[in-house]
């Protein structure tokens, strides 16, 4: 059996299950809808209802949040990474705050900025500062002493030292924070607009729940995944051109 | 594990105090500080006080709320759920990355319908689950066991798939049998990623925790506490319950930190 | 020269490799590693392979093993041919391999794990042959712990504890720093002696093949195949700087293209 169809034979098996005990109604539609109810459900949205505005704020949230974490944690992390004593002084304090998870702040940023844009973006932001921050600093105390013993040797200055071995030696392990912080915000974007929102994906899936219309929820959970599939695979494509040096993992 | 790089000139203020208290104190500089400067605030009442509380009010609803509210009953409430999702999950999780690693057909029978399935947000499981299990206990805990499920399976596939080839090889050319194998070499070898995997597991068991509180139906817990503080405006709750949950998380990730190093000391030199 | 010894070896040949082929497909390219090698080994000899990197020794080594029966012709043990790895066959790798989760008394062990011996005998064994191989008192240790050239000695150990009727050596000391490996070379004559097993070594030190060998198979690379086999008539024990090994040395490397220095030869003649 070739490759493809064997990773394709358990999803067919599953869609037989779920059609068959749809056409025969084992389980109530409010628990299970019929696989033509969910498509109808996502033609509807994406023809009649507006899905494509939604997946655009959904996306625009991440994208402003996610710009706004990862910057404010190369910038974070790179300063714990390099410098000693800012470690000493705010690693302890960041750790601390890092334990709780993100979207336990949804009800305090609520009171303070408020329910709407604001609130989603500093949440998802912080949401993805954390992995950057820890994956940077992690990344630059990280990389080898022969390393930065060679930049010596060269004679280098501290920005060379910086920009020419530090920098490139951490850019896995900032890859890494940085995957991590997209996952995050695409996590934390679903998470805040179940909570309060009245657009975009996750005010979707919450609608269909208020409705008891799985089929809309279970069309949404479709697109979350194709979409998620999309980003995280823009990202790894930037990531594979800046590592080109690294061995290609079989 | 390489402690032993040449310790760093420090300046010499420094060198007075014991070792081990350097890091907390130098630690304790900005925390300090802020709390310094968020009392000056609340002092100089710039802004009202419903809004951001004097960290002697803070402490002062801690107090009330440790000796006469429900907030005991909370965090336990909270914890055993989060252990209760992470017990079931994670084990399940752990078994079936292990299988999708160590037996080629099931990785390519399962491997690709369990990636697609982690390209959607966790979170968006949640109105399902309410739907099929409930919004009350039920429906927490299944949300839990499904967000550690994930973390473990994924680690766990990834370090039984990557066993080293000569390792194998050793174990064909001692002639071990399947069981053997599994014991001897493939699982130890496989021992740090599920380790790593666990210990996501159980962060991502706390997060789906507090997500469920939020969520789902209001039930005793520091989600729901937090939710209570924002419908009644209370912000000083809310801060009380976000020191907890960070405390509490800080707790876990010690824990299994300590408990991989008990499970790996084989690495030690 | 390829057709070496077909007389006097056959009476008591215990293993026997005949015209045996290896061909790889190194991404859509036919490599051709080995072509038409045939050679016997006799109970109780010490035979080495030595040739230039990438002659395809070690992949001669792992077909004997039979770790790899992908092949042509056939590599027959007591005239069966060989289909995998078995007891009887002990090997060492170049890298220690060492399993790091077990100590280096449950590296032994694990060799042991097929022997159907009882516990209390497969104890006495490993400590038989870790004092064999001088580390008695490191039987606890992690592989972390030890050095490269005791790592290695467990190794031998391993190998030697089913007591195996061949022990295959591939390139076992090429890790090693030069003093750890002259004291490993007498340490390995002295173990061979005491065990009375066939050895069979791969390995690209000359010097190190005139020390241990009986005879001395000698394979030029592109594709591998046997250039000429040696005899070693050496006293049993061998001086390095006498001027018959060292003849035999610089022949030797003659043959793989290696000139001697003038200084050898004036020492030789």
């Amino acid at each position: 059996m070739s490759r493809l169809a064997t990773a394709l034979l358990v999803p067919a098996l599953l869609f037989g299950l779920w059609s068959v005990s749809a056409a025969q109604g084992w389980l109530p539609e409010q628990l299970l809808p019929a696989p033509t109810a969910v498509w109808d459900a996502l033609a509807e949205t994406a023809v009649g209802g507006d899905l494509s505005a939604d997946i655009l704020i959904s996306l625009q949230r991440v994208g402003e949040g996610f710009a706004l974490g990862a910057l404010a944690g190369l910038g974070f992390g790179g300063a714990i990474g390099l410098s000693r004593t800012l470690r000493a002084l705010f690693d302890p304090l960041f750790l601390l705050l890092a334990q709780v998870p993100p979207l336990a702040w949804i009800p305090l940023v609520i009171l303070a900025v408020g329910i709407d844009e604001a609130m989603k973006v500093t949440v998802i932001a912080w949401a993805s500062f954390v992995p950057v921050v820890l994956g940077v600093a992690q990344g630059i105390r990280d990389v080898p002493e022969p390393l930065r013993e060679l930049g010596r040797a060269l004679t280098f200055d501290p920005w060379d030292l910086v920009s020419r071995i530090v920098f490139p030696a951490a850019v896995p392990a900032i890859f890494t924070g940085l995957r991590e912080g997209l996952a995050n915000a695409w996590q934390t974007l679903v998470a805040a607009e179940l909570f309060a929102s009245s657009e975009g994906l996750g005010y979707l899936i919450s609608l269909g729940r208020q409705l008891f219309q799985l089929d809309l929820v279970l069309a949404m959970v479709l697109v979350l995944g194709i979409v998620g599939l999309s980003v995280n695979g823009a990202l790894a494509l930037v990531e594979r051109r800046l590592l080109r040096w690294q061995a290609p993992a079989s | 594990m390489s402690e032993i790089a040449c310790p760093p000139a420090r300046p010499a203020w420094r060198l007075a105090l014991p070792p081990t208290l350097r890091p907390v104190l130098s630690g304790l500089v900005v925390p300090v500080l802020l709390i310094g400067v968020w009392q000056v605030i609340a002092a100089a009442h710039v802004v009202a006080p419903y809004i951001l509380p004097s960290p002697a009010a803070v402490l002062a609803r801690f107090r009330v709320e440790l000796a006469g509210g429900t907030f005991r009953g909370d965090v336990v409430a909270s914890l055993s759920r989060a252990l209760g999702g992470f017990a079931t999950g994670a084990p399940t999780g752990l078994a079936f990355g292990l299988l999708l690693g160590l037996s080629r057909l099931a990785g390519r029978l399962f491997g690709p319908i369990f990636l697609a399935y982690r390209q959607i947000a966790l979170f968006a499981w949640v109105p399902l689950l309410a739907m099929w299990f409930g919004g009350g206990e039920a429906g927490k805990l299944a949300f839990i066991a499904l967000a550690a499920f994930a973390p473990a399976a994924v680690n766990a596939w990834r370090a039984a798939a990557a066993i080293p080839a000569p390792y194998r090889e050793l174990s064909k050319a001692l002639t071990l049998g399947r069981l053997d194998h599994l014991r001897l070499v493939a699982l130890p070898s496989a021992l740090p990623g599920m380790l790593t995997g666990l210990r996501s597991s159980l962060i991502h068991a706390w997060l789906a925790t507090v997500g469920a509180e939020l969520f789902l139906d209001i039930a005793p817990g520091l989600g729901g506490r937090l939710n209570e503080g924002r419908d009644k405006f209370e912000v000083d709750l809310m801060i009380v319950a976000l020191t907890v949950l960070a405390i509490l998380g800080l707790g876990f990730s010690q824990l299994a930190a300590t408990a991989e190093r008990q499970s790996l000391r084989w690495r030690r030199r | 020269m390829t057709d070496a010894l077909p007389d006097r070896s056959d009476a008591i040949a215990a293993l026997e490799i005949d015209r045996v082929g290896k061909i790889f497909d190194v991404a859509g390219r036919r490599v051709e590693a080995l072509r038409d090698i045939s050679f016997s080994v006799r109970t109780g000899e010490f035979v080495a392979i030595v040739g230039a990197s990438g002659c395809g020794k070690s992949t001669l080594l792992r077909l004997i093993l039979g770790l790899d029966t992908d092949y042509q012709g056939e590599v027959r043990l007591d005239g069966r041919r060989v289909k995998k790895p078995d007891l009887n066959r002990g090997i060492v790798f170049q890298d220690h391999r060492l399993l790091p989760w077990l100590t280096a008394e449950g590296n032994v062990a694990a060799a042991l794990r097929r022997s159907g011996l009882p516990k209390s005998e497969r104890r006495q064994l490993v400590a038989e042959h870790l004092k064999l191989v001088g580390l008695e008192n490191f039987a606890d240790a992690w592989p972390a712990q030890l050095s490269g050239g005791m790592s290695q000695r467990v190794a031998i150990a391993r190998a030697l504890v089913n007591r195996p009727r061949f022990l295959l050596l591939d390139e076992p000391l090429g890790a090693l720093d030069a003093l750890t490996r002259l004291r490993l070379q007498d340490e390995l004559a002295r173990i061979v002696r005491h065990e009375g097993t066939t050895a069979l070594l791969v390995t690209h030190d000359v010097d190190e093949a005139v020390f241990l060998a009986d005879r001395i198979i000698v394979l030029q690379p592109d594709p591998g195949r046997i250039a000429r086999i040696v005899e070693v008539n050496l006293d049993a024990h061998r001086d390095r700087s006498a001027p018959a090994f060292l003849r035999l040395r610089d022949e030797i490397l003659g043959t793989l293209g290696v000139r001697p220095s003038p200084r050898a030869i004036a020492t030789a003649a």
